[in-house]
């Protein structure tokens, strides 16, 4: 991965100082050894503040949205697949768009490794191709990045950017994905009475920080309807049910254009497995309709469009 | 407060009568339904409709909306595919509820309580018929406590 | 000033007496992290916890509160006339809080006890509550210090302080709140080297030094960088430049303002179910775009950048500048380690204390 740093550094200061772009977006290193931090860079000699390696995981589709220049971005399979989402619903402009990609082995997931070394507290990190070594007061820990994926790159179907305008690198091949994701699978396992005990238990501890819902690229209402107020379709308190209204709209919110960056569940504060709605609404897009977002340009989104022969068999 | 559909919890079960949310395209089957009185047909009467312009209006907040507002099932019922007055407003709704459905059964919800039809202005008998089947359904399932909220639980 | 020393299997049930007198709250592992929760047969406290990832602050300032209550049934008489919603105020020992904690609620007393508002609420139930810290110098990498919080043995927000002496613990009471309290739990005197070994260390936490071997991604930064800001004119220091640099990357989340345990901003809604109304505070953030939101639809801080700038300039600027008091901020770290987007409030507070200075600017 160290090579991708120095081609990204390269590809953005060249787009920055030849003007094909008035601003990059790419990841800097973070003040904490396990974080990255998204970063706008508008000057070619910023370049060389650019970082690539698998703390990179916040979706930095977010950060196009909105903007009227012209931008340069990098992006693994599920940036550029948010972009080309956030493209058909026109929130970005994909002729102002230069993306880079990067074919992505998948990024860590700070909770696997909160869990693998309890109480232990990272003072930095440093990464060498497919191994990543932590260093704690105690001593150094040397692990392999692929065992200790966030979840949604456990089973990433599209590793590779689905539209880029120059690639960083080969294309590299899928993780075995399972036809039926990991955590629906358990869902499917569970009976009815289950499921709803679990869903109430995953989201009770949930504090409507909304960092679930800012995080996602796809979430750019301008008002959300967490904030409407006539009606006010969800109560503001920390009322269970008001809790739980957010979550299901949130996620429905997100049915057939969430990509599974795993971006809400990254930024959650309380490691609440949020992905469980989206990942099964992702799942029935696929099963009902063989749709996933952000695959093509040309193709409508999955609820702005329809065929008469679509399933009908729960209508009365 | 004991009016019909108000006696609900534990001890109340035997005065139990369901509260269904309906939400009726104008269209179609809000027609049905007034076709289905003109003829006196029987149906149950614990539906309050809602006339809506087409199925294609009804978002899941609505629907949920009715939950939260304590309806024990809701039924949504429009114009049959292809004969949308709008073109195509009840082939989105029929992506939108698929999806919904999906979510509502995954979090461990009955589907007894969910009900979505087509029913076309001239189908009064069919209304009447979806009627007792929807509320023998949300009978089934029994009285909603998932998401009714009553009052907000904070200290 | 009492003190008393429990041996270190003694001090659970010693602390399980004051469930005679008092609701007892205590640090419970939740998953990956710790949280308070009520002491009651259906948990374990965890007393070697390091840091909850909520702060205690709801215990005296909970995220939701009904306030008042009223009817909107034109038939009641008193129909629209809002009363204080009926709720007790129980005496309630928080154990095992951090002094950065406890400090907190002295950085929060500024905002509800003023000479001109007294907030019933909040007042109430901090009267009601006793603060038995836990003292031991286990501070992480994303904690710092402020003129609020002076390390692990600050004593000045706590009833009783608790030392963590490994094979025991000694505790000492800090006042009436805390005499009581620590009459309740009974104990020892504690022997001479146990007193001893309670100023050694103290002594070595005030100098406070990076363990061997450990290694830090940025220099270590023990005292948050505020030297300056007392005399930083406000005006230049709120249109200075880098807060669209320091905003870009946030997200408008309320992580940092949820988990601050100083954050004190909160909004209030009512709720009215058929004709029964309920008047609630809740917890709010300035990251999010209806904290300032006018009723005529104008926005005084519409976008991000505004928002962001307020927090820190709220934290570390004006509340200096208004109470004189220190730094809203007690080092606690929770925002540092939380944010999504890794905003660390020390290399803002670095920016805003050098402001005007010809500082080299590090790219990192």
């Amino acid at each position: 991965m160290t090579d991708y740093t120095d081609r990204l550094r390269a590809a953005a200061r060249r787009l920055l100082g030849e003007g094909r772009v008035d601003c990059f977006i790419g990841y800097r290193r973070g003040s904490l050894p396990l974080a990255a931090q998204p970063a706008i860079l508008t000057r070619a000699e910023q370049a060389d503040s650019l970082i690539w390696d698998p703390s990179c995981g916040m979706n930095l589709a977010h950060y196009a949205v909105g903007r009227a220049d012209r931008i340069g971005i990098v992006a693994t399979g599920c940036v550029s697949r948010s972009l080309v989402a956030l493209a058909l619903e026109n929130q970005v402009a994909r002729e102002r768009l230069y993306i880079v990609g990067v074919p992505c082995t998948g990024m860590l997931d700070a909770g696997a490794l909160r869990r693998r070394f309890p109480g232990r507290e990272a003072a930095a990190a440093a990464y060498e191709g497919p191994r990543v070594t932590i260093a704690f007061a105690d001593g150094n820990e040397e692990l392999a990045v692929a065992e200790n994926l966030a979840r949604p790159c456990r089973t990433c179907a599209h590793p590779n950017p689905v539209v880029a305008d120059e690639m960083l690198g080969e294309p590299v091949a899928s993780p075995a994905v399972p036809a039926v994701p990991e955590e629906a699978a358990a869902a499917e396992a569970r009976s009815a009475a289950e499921r709803w005990a679990y869903f109430c238990e995953a989201f009770a501890h949930c504090i409507r920080c909304y960092a679930c819902r800012n995080a996602c690229p796809l979430c750019y209402c301008p008002t959300c309807f967490v904030d409407e107020s006539r009606p006010q379709w969800v109560g503001k308190s920390s009322d269970p049910t008001d809790t739980r209204t957010f979550h299901f709209l949130r996620a429905l919110h997100l049915a057939g254009r969430c990509t599974d960056c795993g971006a809400c569940e990254r930024a959650c504060p309380l490691d609440i497995p949020v992905r469980h709605l989206t990942s099964r609404l992702n799942a029935e897009a696929k099963a009902i309709y063989g749709f996933e977002a952000g695959l093509d340009l040309e193709e409508r989104p999955l609820l702005d469009r329809y065929r008469p022969e679509d399933l009908n068999d729960f209508f009365k | 407060m004991a009016g019909p559909g108000e006696g609900r919890g534990e001890g109340r079960m035997s005065e139990w009568e369901p509260r269904i949310v309906t939400i009726l395209c104008n269209w179609c089957t809000y027609g049905a339904a007034d076709l289905a009185g003109v003829n006196r047909l029987q149906y149950p009467t614990n539906f309050k409709v809602i006339r809506v312009p087409c199925s294609g209006r009804v978002s899941p907040k609505m629907i949920l909306a009715a939950f939260r507002s304590g309806a024990d099932g809701v039924w949504v019922s429009g114009c049959h595919p292809g004969d949308c007055h709008y073109i195509s407003g009840n082939f989105y709704a029929r992506r939108r509820f698929t999806m919904m459905r999906a979510l509502f059964r995954h979090i461990g919800l009955d589907d007894d309580r969910l009900h979505f039809s087509w029913i076309s202005a001239a189908e009064g008998p069919k209304f009447a018929a979806t009627a007792r089947e929807v509320i023998a359904a949300v009978r089934r399932a029994g009285p909603a406590r998932e998401w009714g909220k009553t009052r907000a639980q904070v200290v | 000033m009492r003190t008393r020393y429990y041996e270190r299997d003694a001090f659970p049930p010693a602390v399980a007496e004051l469930r005679r007198a008092y609701r007892v709250f205590v640090p419970v592992r939740r998953g990956d992290f710790h949280a308070f929760a009520e002491w009651d047969d259906s948990v374990r406290p965890d007393f070697d916890y390091r840091k909850t990832r909520v702060p205690p602050k709801g215990l005296v300032f909970p995220q939701s509160e009904r306030l008042l209550v009223f009817s909107t049934d034109e038939r009641d008489p008193e129909h629209d006339i809002l009363r204080e919603a009926p709720k007790d105020f129980p005496p309630q020992a928080v154990v095992g809080i951090r002094p950065y904690d406890a400090m907190a609620f002295r950085v929060l007393e500024v905002n509800f006890d003023t000479p001109e508002v007294r907030d019933p609420w909040w007042l109430r139930r901090r009267e009601a509550t006793t603060l038995i810290g836990l003292a031991r110098a286990d501070e992480d990498a994303t904690m710092f210090r402020t003129e609020n919080y002076a390390g692990p043995f600050d004593e000045r927000g706590l009833d009783v302080i608790v030392y963590d002496l490994g094979r025991g613990y000694l505790a000492k009471a800090l006042g009436e709140k805390g005499e009581a309290a620590l009459a309740a739990m009974g104990g020892d005197e504690p022997a001479a080297d146990a007193l001893r070994e309670v100023e050694e260390r103290i002594a070595r936490a005030a100098t406070p030094e990076l363990p061997a071997g450990r290694l830090r991604a940025q220099p270590a930064a023990p005292e948050l960088p505020t030297g300056r800001l007392r005399a930083q004119p406000v005006v230049p220091l709120f249109e200075a430049e880098f807060w669209d640099e320091v905003a870009a990357p946030c997200l408008n989340c309320g992580v940092c303002t949820f988990l601050c345990p100083t954050c004190w901003c909160f909004d209030i809604q009512d709720e009215v179910r058929k004709q029964e109304g309920d008047r609630i505070r809740n917890w709010d953030s300035c990251m999010f775009p209806l904290y300032t939101l006018h009723a005529s639809g104008h926005n005084p801080r519409g976008k991000k950048t505004q928002r962001v700038r307020n927090r820190f300039m709220h934290k570390l600027k004006y509340y200096l500048d208004k109470y004189d008091r220190g730094v809203m901020c007690v080092g606690c770290g929770r925002c540092v380690e939380a944010c999504p987007v890794n905003i660390d409030i020390r290399e803002v507070a670095a920016r805003m204390n050098g402001f005007g200075e010809q500082v080299e600017r590090h790219d990192r």
